[in-house]
């Protein structure tokens, strides 16, 4: 109903009809007060009128924003004077417009901006005047030609010239960097007006602004050229689609800018990785180890006064102070441990004890689970923390458990037959277990699609499974059961993971969000929404506080548990990516995307520190050996290639101006990193898993061809 | 199966050529040749249902040819059934920003296994058993076997294990011993009502012993479910020991 009023406001304003237009006008104002906006403010049209009103945030659905044009209703940004400029000029007056809260709106971002033909020349023009630029300022500049032309060629195709856009296309999108092939391909099958409406992608890349990082120099000098034409369209453009991140400083080379570009919205700002992160790891409580002859002096370690006293008493542990990376205990809630968790850590440290150290000398053994007769249907597989179970999830709905341990898998028994045993006997666990179920493989129906991701929780009672069917589902590993289906995204899962202490899980999925949940909430916890393409990897890192989320739109994000807020976004990957893993003591990550890199970051300062070529192909698998020291990663070219971590995270520059504006010179020493390449025989390598004495489990379906 | 080779066969209608022609201008080198043949369908399928929809919305309008407008009708109304996409980014943001602002919750310790109120979960049995009506007989050692399948509701209609009609329960518990034939077309589950002790023992086992089966994947046989102990009054008369005791039912209605 509003829409219609609104729209039949436009169209008096359109044909000049200002008398019945006022009179609408009020009339109707009369109404949407009831409907509850907010306050209407008029505006004339001068520019700095248009600023007051800019400071009045746009909010969704119902406040009135006034202002020339349709507004996007996406956060608030600051209006670009241009395009205003240009409706002010034609009305003149007060003018009020609704702000429209649907896709339309978002669409109609693009006003007439000039002649679509000269659109070729503009280009052309800024393509010429940059290419006669000093050397040091050239690679900078040309970052501007990817998101330009993109921009230029959706503005023609949504003002319906399809011939123009056409030609645009066929004309530049040569000339823009290798990288960026995919999406002009994607690009080059939207012609049409109806055709963007259902691109979720393409509409967010047009609402959200394109990141630059530009040196002042560079920046001075495009901006003097720009406005000194006459017909400065580009310039208007520039504002409204491009943030340019100014920095003070050397321009940077096209080495430093490859590595970081890549990403559908550009490079990160500044003070996008400026949040402080805890990255440092929780306290483990100590026990008494019956091996142990360590005398415990009997004192809680001191924290630092501002920290609460943490929950777990930490008799005699060997740091006295706390982490100053570290969250404090209590930071998120967690769950408390239980007997047989502290039964699992007693068990954790004598393996840990008898752990194979490994390094550049001394490489792990690798063993390798072939899944034989999947029909190129397995999808994810996952193994727990102590190595005795593995799952599979497969494309026609399944989820498979096997037990690899001489141990079978056992169901709990009955109710009748629970009530006969003895619940006060030592071995009541073993008792309750019913031999009849014994077997090593284990199906578990229920899924309705191809089950994407598994995960076993760190007691092993639970097991995730996320599946095309836009559920997670929780199923018990006592009975083999489905317990709860969560349902929240309603389309396809594509990841899912427990957290490292039980009770929290994350999911993402093709709705560009990540959830978090608790098993005993039926609906999330936290949305991580920001992401501009589909959620294609979580991960928790390991001190519960932070979830890493990678997507297809070549961005890595760190968000917080604790508040939802995005404190870490990280580009430099030139494809969906697939594999994240943190390493052991918190500090560092490590992605891999179709692109066949593995690019290492420094969560702390926000700074990719490292970068492993040699993949051939997407990296599905990485993982960190027990104590860090080797970083694993399988592949679907069929290899698992061993690097040296140690080596590649020493040596970290860190001075004021890394630090200030994030660029890097990156070392090019994958080939001293790598330590070992093994083939497979056609296998593709999906997961990768380290044992509690580092030996690498490795999984992947045999394929024939 | 071994991927396409890129050029299509020259006796290829053209149909399939076109397909082709589309797969490898997005670049798509490598597919399985019956990929044309599904797509090839699922063109046909959608141009056709569209066609059949303009023509509905044109005689409705009482045209006498179907014109471009009742096509970009019919395409709008399908695009709102079928093809759905995820919500745009500003709502997204806005939902994330209101879910994001309550804390989060404490957890209770020692609370067992932490699972959704029970409405939530997939853990309550999804079968009734029919009560009789004469007396339940006593004797323990009659508990015959329950060989109750829980699929075959739907997969074999001719096995209408619970829609039994009281007359037949009648007959049937007429003879002495026996309720269950199995060759027949119906039958009974008698379950001795002295379980009260189990009930209380675990409460939750009962409930996650009713497995979820995919009917398609019952074959002729009726597959043996390890029994539930609720007995067919107590469904109705007691249900609050199988439930988990939850105070906070109420508290996860609320966003």
């Amino acid at each position: 109903d509003r829409q219609t009023l609104v729209a039949v406001l436009q169209f008096l304003r359109r044909s000049n009809l200002r008398e019945s237009e006022e009179i609408l006008r009020r009339e109707a104002r009369l109404l949407g007060d009831d409907l509850g906006g907010g306050s209407v403010a008029t505006v004339a049209s001068s520019s700095p009128g248009v600023a007051a009103v800019a400071a009045v945030p746009p909010g969704k659905g119902g406040a009135r924003a006034g202002a020339a044009g349709s507004l996007p209703g996406a956060g608030g940004r600051s209006l670009p004077a241009g395009p205003l400029g240009t409706w002010g000029a034609l009305f003149g007056g007060g003018v009020v417009v609704e702000d429209q809260p649907d896709v339309s709106a978002v669409l109609s971002a693009y006003n007439q901006q000039g002649d679509p033909t000269l659109y070729e020349e503009y280009y052309s023009g800024l393509k010429h005047f940059i290419e006669c630029s000093l050397d040091c300022h050239r690679a900078e500049l040309s970052q501007l030609f990817y998101p330009l032309f993109v921009h230029m060629y959706l503005e023609l195709v949504y003002n319906q010239h399809e011939s123009e856009a056409k030609s645009f296309f066929e004309r530049f999108h040569g000339d823009q960097e290798c990288y960026y092939q995919d999406d002009l391909r994607v690009l080059s099958s939207l012609t049409k007006k109806e055709h963007m409406k259902g691109n979720e992608t393409m509409l967010d890349f047009r609402t959200s602004k394109f990141v630059l990082r530009i040196s002042r120099d560079s920046y001075q000098l495009l901006k003097r050229h720009l406005q000194e034409k006459q017909n400065n369209q580009i310039w208007n453009i520039v504002q409204e689609h491009l943030y340019i991140d100014i920095f003070d400083g050397m321009p940077r080379s096209k080495q430093q800018i490859d590595a970081m570009v890549g990403s559908l919205a550009g490079e990160a700002k500044r003070e996008a990785n400026k949040a402080k992160v805890f990255f440092g790891l929780l306290k483990e409580p100590e026990f008494d180890v019956p091996l142990d002859d360590e005398d415990e002096e009997g004192e809680n370690e001191e924290g630092k006064p501002k920290k609460k006293k943490p929950k777990k008493d930490s008799a005699g542990s060997k740091s006295k102070k706390q982490d100053p990376n570290a969250p404090p205990q209590n930071r998120i809630p967690l769950p408390e441990l239980k007997d047989s968790d502290k039964l699992d850590k007693v068990m954790n440290m004598k393996e840990a004890a008898r752990r194979v150290r490994l390094g550049p000398e001394c490489l792990p053994s690798i063993c390798f689970y072939t899944f034989l007769n999947a029909y190129q249907g397995l999808t994810a597989v996952d193994i727990t923390d102590d190595s005795s179970m593995i799952v599979g999830g497969f494309a026609d709905s399944t989820v498979r458990v096997w037990s690899v341990t001489p141990k079978k898998l056992r169901s709990v028994k009955t109710a009748a037959d629970l009530s006969l045993i003895d619940k006060e006997s030592d071995d009541v666990l073993e008792r309750i277990m019913d031999e009849k179920t014994a077997s090593e493989l284990k199906i578990l129906y229920g899924h309705s699609g191809p089950v994407y991701g598994t995960s076993f929780s760190p007691d092993r009672n639970y097991l995730l499974s996320c599946s095309e069917d836009g559920t997670v589902r929780l199923w018990s590993l006592q009975t083999f059961t489905c317990l709860v289906g969560y349902k929240g995204h309603n389309y396809p899962v594509w990841d899912t993971q427990f957290s490292p202490y039980g009770y929290y899980f994350v999911s993402g999925g093709h709705d560009r969000v990540a959830r978090l949940w608790a098993t005993d909430h039926y609906q999330p916890l936290r949305i991580f929404a920001g992401h501009l393409a589909d959620v294609t990897c979580t991960r928790f890192h390991p001190n519960s506080n932070y979830i890493a989320t990678g997507s297809a739109d070549r961005t890595v994000r760190l968000w917080d548990v604790l508040n939802g807020n995005c404190v870490r976004i990280f580009t430099g990957h030139k494809g969906p990516i697939h594999s994240l893993a943190f390493s052991p003591n918190g500090r560092f990550l490590a992605t891999g995307a179709t692109d066949g890199r593995v690019l290492l970051w420094d969560i702390g300062h926000g700074l990719m520190v490292g970068e492993l070529k040699g993949h051939t192909d997407t990296i599905y698998a990485l993982r960190f050996s027990r104590d860090g020291e080797i970083l694993a990663s399988g592949s679907m070219d069929n290899t698992v290639r061993l690097w040296d971590a140690v080596k590649a995270f020493e040596d970290l520059e860190t001075d004021d101006f890394t630090t200030a504006t994030g660029h890097i010179n990156l070392p090019e020493n994958s080939q001293d990193l790598l330590l070992g390449t093994y083939m497979t025989k056609s296998t593709p390598v999906i997961h990768l898993h380290f044992t509690r004495r580092n030996l690498l489990l490795a999984a992947g379906a045999y394929s024939s061809q | 199966m071994e991927p396409a080779k890129m050029a299509s066969p020259k006796s290829a209608p053209k149909d399939a050529q076109v397909m082709a022609q589309i797969l490898k201008d997005m670049g798509i080198t490598e597919y399985e040749p019956r990929v044309i043949n599904q797509m090839l369908e699922f063109a046909y399928r959608y141009v056709t249902t569209i066609l059949e929809d303009a023509k509905i919305y044109s005689s409705h309008a009482k045209k006498s040819t179907v014109d471009a407008d009742d096509v970009r009708l019919a395409i709008q109304c399908r695009t709102d059934q079928s093809f759905t996409s995820p919500p745009p980014r500003d709502f997204l943001l806005d939902i994330a920003r209101q879910k994001n602002q309550t804390p989060l919750p404490l957890i209770k310790p020692y609370s067992g296994p932490r699972l959704p109120p029970d409405r939530y979960c997939l853990t309550a049995p999804n079968y009734r058993l029919k009560s009789l009506q004469k007396k339940v007989s006593s004797s323990a050692g009659r508990i015959t076997v329950p060989r109750l399948s829980v699929g075959a509701v739907s997969s074999r209609p001719s096995t209408p294990t619970l829609g039994t009609p009281s007359a037949q329960t009648v007959s049937v518990s007429a003879k002495v011993g026996t309720p269950v034939s199995l060759t027949g077309q119906r039958f009974t589950v008698q379950i001795p009502s002295s379980q009260a002790a189990v009930k209380s023992a675990t409460p939750t086992t009962p409930t996650v012993q009713n497995v979820l089966i995919n009917p398609s994947l019952i074959g002729p046989k009726n597959i043996l479910i390890t029994t539930n102990m609720v007995s067919a009054q107590n469904t109705s008369n007691d249900p609050n020991p199988l439930k988990r005791k939850h105070e906070d039912d109420d508290d996860y209605d609320a966003l």
